[in-house]
């Protein structure tokens, strides 16, 4: 993909206004002239949970539609990593970290088998959560004589830390069982498809924040698609759906920063050398949607003895990616693809709870599904997003 | 006080090193006329114009002592709190205490010294107890275990059943204090913060409110929150139960720890925090008389009973809504 060098353009509001608040916002998205259905795609759960927990979808009015996207890491972590820490847990003695969402990810094995490191925990594996991965660091000081796998899944707000570890160091008993992606190759895989399904993009907040709002520059540069960089309080969000708004009436594409605070001109400097000094940009298997190519990270050659499966010896099944992406009957990649709502899964609810999850959009937290679980959303298949209440 | 720095497992052996502990810690901090460790049963002089109240509750909580509180405090208010909330003014109290082999005695000095304290602040005596000593590693250092008893007066109609569709629904102070805090003294997830347990009595707001003829219900929202009280009255009223996020009272240290780690602070655990459910014309009475007591200050009317079916329906700060749900299970920090 060619990267478009064009600079994050004009404010949707000029500096003599003053700001509005969130309901201001909303009364000014109310004022647009909308006649047609609009289908805005947020790339992160951060922001689709803030959308579902602020109500915002009852808030708007009904031509425009929110499609959550697929920035969950946890729900496109490919299956074969998964059920390759499970098999660490299982196989050898060590200690195995992740952050918290990861435990509960389900793998397809057989019956009996532990599905999650959440069951391989209660089963007598050794597998703790973290929420920084200087943690992973603390425990494998605090416990010289094991090994301790670092399970790092993330995108690059959770790979840039990682990579500053491995930059100053790691004890020797730490090892990194990585899987990390990159979002914005994601989103040019949808926007690259036939028919995409969305008319304007809310891009990440955090992510612009490391990697610089201009990785975004290629949706409206190369798709004619409005955009906006938004962050995670409903005022910040709001002001990004009326700057694509603006954007869709006006026939007039560009990349707006609704997130200036954080998000600067070239990300964060520092966070994007590191990421270089410790990773290669390679092509990367997600969960239930395939290889994309140039979206995952993977360590440099000279920190290979920080990767746990040269150090155990452990081949990823190939065999796996295609066997092992999602269960049956379970359709979190057309969730996390932004093809279908998540209570249109029609397990949702029903065989797939955030008690007994089938597919990984019901585990965590940043997942569409979860998310729309914990803000209430109980009615199935053929609901509009948003009719809920 | 007693010579040993820690508990061993002779001070469960029924003998001298037991008594020693008894007398040494228990007694020295609880000792009231009505706790006679020479007998096996303790009377309890009660006015028999009045209905005895019971309740029984368990402490487990880790660390045993964080900042605003400790095991001790928290297995008289959790106890003491259950009494009032239900109306009644608590008096006596039993103790059984569950020691780990291995529990410094210092510590266990200062969790029975708090505990002391709770009591006589919350004007309820300890009647009768136990203690018992378990092998290192059967246990978490001290589990507390208390049974309260108090009187309501025959009048008093509070209940599930009195709630009214356009009842007005109050909080005493801000919610999620003691989760947070609790969960801070555990040092995981590198957090720090400055975030006390709101531990303490609730009688104080409890029994001037219990007298209104508005009142109709109150309840400590402890394990699983102002949601899960909200999800209680919903189920047992069969109404919906509205929340205003605007208006319900949170500390920025205990909504930064939430934002940081996906928590929802209505499902955050309170051990000092009361809610009531009243008549809207009571509402402003009941929060003028809150607000001027200590740690009142922040008393708000956060909801309204409305006819439904069951719901727990949270107005969001934009004009939004969403439905509260049932706690799912233990939630665990999140990726991102």
């Amino acid at each position: 993909m060619k990267r478009s060098g064009q600079a994050v353009a004009e404010r949707t509001v000029s500096a003599a206004e003053p700001i509005p608040d969130a309901r201001g916002w909303l009364e000014r998205i109310h004022a647009l002239p909308l006649t047609r259905r609009v289908r805005i795609m947020n790339v992160c759960g951060g922001h689709e949970r803030s959308i579902s927990m602020a109500g915002l979808r009852g808030a708007l009015p009904s031509l425009i539609e929110l499609i959550p996207g697929p920035g969950c890491p946890v729900c496109v972590c490919p299956e074969e990593d998964v059920h390759a820490a499970i098999q660490l847990v299982f196989n050898q003695d060590i200690t195995l970290v992740a952050f918290g969402d990861m435990l509960r990810v389900p793998a397809n094995v057989p019956k009996g088998e532990p599905r999650s490191l959440q069951e391989a925990h209660a089963a007598g594996g050794d597998v703790r959560p973290i929420a920084s991965p200087r943690e992973a660091v603390k425990i494998a000081q605090q416990n010289p004589d094991r090994e301790v796998v670092f399970f790092a899944a993330g995108f690059e707000t959770t790979t840039a830390p990682v990579a500053a570890l491995l930059v100053e160091g790691v004890p020797p008993n730490l090892s990194l069982l990585l899987s990390g992606r990159r979002t914005w190759p994601a989103v040019a895989l949808l926007l690259g498809s036939e028919e995409p399904c969305f008319d304007a993009l809310i891009a990440p907040g955090h992510v612009s924040a490391v990697m610089g709002p201009e990785e975004w520059n290629f949706v409206p540069a190369e798709h004619g698609m409005p955009a906006a960089v938004a962050g995670f309080e409903p005022v910040s969000l709001l002001a990004a759906l009326y700057s694509v708004l603006r954007q869709h009436l006006a026939g007039r594409s560009f990349l707006d920063n609704c997130y200036s605070a954080v998000v600067k001109r070239g990300g964060n400097p520092t966070a994007r050398q590191l990421l270089d000094r410790a990773f290669d940009t390679v092509d990367a298997n997600w969960r239930g949607i395939g290889t994309i190519p140039a979206s995952g990270f993977a360590l440099k050659d000279e920190l290979a003895q920080v990767d746990t499966l040269r150090r155990f010896r452990l081949d990823i099944d190939e065999r796996r990616k295609r066997a092992g992406q999602m269960p049956p009957g379970c359709d979190c990649a057309r969730v996390v693809l932004g093809k279908i709502y998540p209570n249109q899964c029609a397990l949702y609810g029903k065989a797939c709870t955030p008690r007994r999850p089938v597919g990984p959009c019901m585990v965590s937290d940043e997942g569409a599904c979860r998310i729309w679980w914990s803000s209430g959303i109980r009615e199935g298949r053929g609901e509009r997003a948003g009719s809920h209440y | 006080m007693i010579k040993d720095r820690h508990i061993t497992l002779a001070h469960g052996n029924g003998g001298r090193y037991m008594r020693e502990l008894i007398e040494g810690v228990f007694v020295r901090h609880l000792a009231n006329p009505a706790l006679d460790v020479l007998h096996d049963a303790a009377p309890l002089a009660l006015d028999h114009r009045l209905v005895p109240y019971i309740t029984t509750d368990a402490f487990t909580v880790q660390p045993l002592e964080f900042p605003g509180g400790d095991i001790g405090s928290l297995a008289v208010n959790g106890t003491v709190n259950d009494l009032a909330v239900s109306g009644a003014v608590p008096h006596f109290l039993t103790l059984n205490a569950i020691i780990e082999e291995g529990l410094a005695v210092d510590l266990l000095d200062r969790v029975v010294a708090n505990l002391a304290e709770a009591a006589a602040t919350a004007g309820v005596k300890i009647v009768a107890g136990d203690t018992k000593v378990v092998p290192r590693g059967q246990g978490g250092g001290l589990y507390l275990a208390t049974t309260g008893v108090g009187l309501r007066d025959t009048g008093c109609a509070l209940g599930l059943d009195a709630i009214r569709v356009g009842d007005a629904i109050l909080v005493s102070g801000p919610v999620g204090d003691h989760g947070i805090a609790v969960m801070l003294a555990r040092e995981a997830f590198e957090l720090k913060g400055a975030v006390r347990s709101d531990c303490a009595s609730v009688l104080p707001f409890t029994a001037p409110v219990a007298r209104f003829a508005g009142t109709h219900f109150m309840r400590d929202p402890t394990r699983g929150g102002l949601a899960t009280v909200a999800h209680e009255i919903a189920r047992a009223s069969g109404t919906d139960v509205h929340l205003y996020e605007a208006q319900v009272p949170v500390r920025d240290a205990v909504r930064s720890v939430c934002e940081i780690l996906g928590y929802d602070p209505y499902y955050l655990a309170c051990e000092g925090r009361v809610v009531a459910v009243v008549t809207p014309e009571t509402a402003d009475d009941v929060l003028a008389l809150w607000r001027t007591l200590p740690h009142g200050a922040q008393a708000s009317r956060v909801g309204t009973i409305e006819a439904g079916r069951g719901r727990v329906v949270l107005e969001t700060a934009i004009g939004g809504s969403r439905f509260l749900e049932e706690l799912e299970d233990d939630p665990l920090p999140r990726i991102c």
